[in-house]
């Protein structure tokens, strides 16, 4: 017998905002968090602009991406605890964690015989490389979380699998709560740099807000972002019990392999449709119940249309009227944490009866004809949004959420 | 019951040429493969060999599980981008900024990433189901079994490849694992991958494929310790496997045992612990079938 898997607690660090209240309000008033790059001096880098988390967070190690995890984790385990008990049982991490960070500085300075000394630990595991499962350590011992926990590296998709493997874990009854999400930062020389190479980020550093364009006839590239969000999931009769707030479920969950290019997809959507198929089967739902879908859009010249196919080939006749928000027009690509801060924004939007909008999408492309909901929030009652991800390497994923009011009335 | 029905497991001190050519659908992809993607084409198709599974028979109803090691960027990519950013002794961000950071090819980045050992597999041999990624402790092997045998109890997948790389004779890995408390010597490292092919037992006895390895026993705990405070040295042992390691396999250690098993041809029971240096406690025991 499956469990029905209830969200109880959200938590979000994000270029736009800090935490959730803050980030449906950037999100309903069209408020973008990207700027130029201020943590490193990108100096005459091709993109040197990004969507750089504007928070000063107290930092255990240099590896942002820890600090961004632990608060985001922190407002969703305080937001599930509200009033007064935590889930009680084995609870899960599963964590969708970007690259180990690893310093042009520190290599310069180990290859020249110099570096930290070895005064604490700290030094020992933030010199040269700091092991990006440290993240999921700090998390599990902050929260007393007891069973192994789930550390996701599927690039782009590791914030959505984060999801749907901890929804699987509860519905199963392999856990009885899970903290569970996404956090990265690749805003470093690197990392900047890296995606540089490879054409794929935008270089239209004189109008950082109105760089990320998915969508969009002129897009150019995707914009690095920041950034980490989390969500508890618990068993629904366990969270009516213990009177927690009742954010919506989580329903569906499916994901699949291309088997296709290293660094595109392929170029008919299959392995995206599949995913997206996978979680509406799971979710025992037809394309004609869900209500919206948040795009992976990237603003990548070959993701949009491919993911616009992907989309008619699973929903068919309901493509044209399910509208697609774009959350990376707003806070840029944040990688591993893009599923988890694309699903909190899901939701929130999802239980305020808004669509939040698609910026920059001033002239359409024409091999994206589906209503992405451009410029403007729009009012709509939601039941079910679709939120996917897909990730260099062809690894898709897709969740389904039901909303607050459509999974009370379930009883 | 889920049963393995195809093994295969590789060691490597640096020093063997690990040649997956006869597997790769495109012999000029190659040269975007680091030492962890060349272990999982080989490993897989040398296991998925032993299961008599040919490529035609995945696709949609194969899924992939795999534990990565730590990220070794490759020191030979890296150092042109190095040598043209430095000012003097020191990082430029200018430098390397005007020219430093296109001296790499832009897709030997893909070499060290973790989830392309998952890419490779899948494109090489067709794999198109659900996946699992994760990394790099020595106890992930045992969160990837467990999404397997989920994905195959639940009838999301008929095949389940499971497997386990990790490229240690690595600057990058070397560096870290020789800082970490206690620290791990370069001379025990060593190059590691192994695959297992999973199957319920009906279904692969119904295809005419035999199981040769099942699991008995597993007893799985975690400790959450404070990384910054409390240092775990890392214990491994093994109780049938004539090979017991008396070096760093990385998180590819209990698959590369295993296969070894499978391999001597000899029926008998495998005994796993673990320490893991994350936290992760496991007590396994497994019956080699052949």
């Amino acid at each position: 017998m499956k469990r029905r898997v209830a969200i109880t607690g959200m938590g979000v660090v994000a270029p736009n905002a800090g935490n959730v209240p803050e980030f449906l309000d950037a999100l309903l008033s069209g408020r973008s968090g990207i700027g130029p790059i201020t943590v490193f001096d990108p100096a005459s880098l091709p993109t040197r602009i990004a969507g750089e988390v504007k928070q000063k967070l107290p930092s255990l190690l240099p590896d942002r991406k820890i600090a961004f995890a632990l608060e985001a984790a922190r407002q969703a385990m305080e937001d599930a605890t509200r009033f007064g008990t935590r889930p009680g049982g084995a609870g899960a991490l599963s964590l969708g964690v970007g690259l180990e960070l690893f310093s042009m500085d520190d290599l310069a300075a180990r290859e020249h015989g110099a570096g930290p000394k070895l005064v604490n630990r700290a030094a020992r595991l933030s010199f040269m490389q700091t092991p990006s499962d440290l993240c999921a350590h700090f998390l599990s011992q902050a929260h007393s979380l007891t069973l192994p926990p789930r550390v996701h590296v599927s690039a782009c998709a590791a914030g959505t699998d984060a999801l749907g493997n901890a929804f699987r874990m509860v519905q199963s009854g392999r856990a009885e709560f899970a903290l569970a999400g996404g956090t990265d930062s690749m805003i470093n020389p690197l990392g900047v740099a890296g995606f540089s190479t490879l054409n794929a980020t935008s270089t239209r550093n004189g109008e950082p807000e109105r760089a990320s364009r998915p969508f969009d006839r002129g897009r150019d590239g995707f914009v690095l972002g920041e950034g980490a969000a989390f969500l508890v999931l618990e068993p629904w009769e366990a969270a009516v019990r213990r009177g927690a707030t009742l954010h919506g479920e989580l329903v569906g969950y499916g994901n699949s392999l291309d088997a296709h290019g290293i660094s595109e997809p392929h170029p008919e959507g299959r392995g995206a449709a599949q995913a997206m198929q996978r979680a509406l089967d799971d979710a025992g739902l037809s394309p004609a119940e869900i209500s919206a879908i948040n795009a992976h859009g990237t603003a990548t010249p070959k993701n949009d249309p491919v993911e616009t196919l992907a989309i008619h080939r699973v929903f068919g006749e309901d493509a044209r009227r399910i509208p697609v928000m774009a959350t990376k027009s707003m806070v840029g690509h944040l990688i591993s944490a893009a599923g988890a801060v694309e699903a909190v924004a899901s939701m929130v939007c999802m239980n305020a009866g808004w669509l939040h909008p698609t910026l920059n999408l001033d002239d359409p492309d024409p091999a994206c004809d589906l209503d992405y909901v451009p410029h403007t929030a729009r009012r709509m009652v939601q039941s079910h949004v679709l939120s996917s991800s897909y990730g260099f390497g062809g690894h898709n994923a897709a969740i389904v959420l039901r909303g607050a009011e459509a999974a009370r009335a379930r009883g | 019951m889920i049963v393995a029905t195809g093994a295969s497991g590789l060691v490597s001190a640096g020093d063997v040429d690990i040649d997956p050519t006869v597997y790769l659908r495109a012999r000029k992809s190659r040269k975007y493969m680091g030492v962890q993607d060349e272990l999982a084409v080989v490993t897989a198709g040398r296991a998925l060999a032993s299961a008599r599974l040919s490529r035609e028979e995945l696709g949609e109803r194969a899924g992939l599980f795999a534990v990565i090691g730590y990220i070794p960027f490759d020191k030979a990519d890296i150092a042109p981008v190095l040598a043209a950013s430095l000012d003097g002794e020191r990082f430029s961000m200018s430098r390397f900024a005007n020219g430093g950071f296109q001296r790499a090819h832009p897709l030997l980045t893909f070499r060290c990433l973790p989830n392309m050992p998952a890419y490779h597999v899948s494109v090489n041999f067709d794999v198109r189901g659900p996946y699992y990624v994760t990394y790099p402790g020595a106890g992930q092997v045992y969160a990837a079994r467990e999404e397997a045998c989920t994905a195959l109890a639940e009838r999301h997948v008929d095949v389940a490849i499971v497997f386990a790389v990790a490229h240690q004779r690595n600057f990058l890995v070397e560096h870290h694992l020789s800082r970490v408390e206690p620290p791990v010597p370069v001379s025990a490292l060593r190059d590691a991958g192994a695959c297992l092919v999973l199957e319920r037992d009906e279904s692969a006895r119904a295809a005419g494929r035999t199981p040769v390895l099942a699991l008995l026993e597993l007893e799985q705990r975690y400790h959450p310790h404070p990384p910054l405070e409390e240092a775990r040295g890392e214990l491994e042992s093994f109780v049938g496997v004539s090979a017991a390691p008396a070096e760093s396999r990385g998180p590819a250690a209990l698959l590369c045992a295993l296969a070894d098993a499978v391999a001597s041809g000899q029926p008998g029971r495998v005994e796993h612990r673990l320490r893991a240096r994350d936290g992760v406690e496991a007590r396994s025991a497994w019956q080699v079938l052949a």
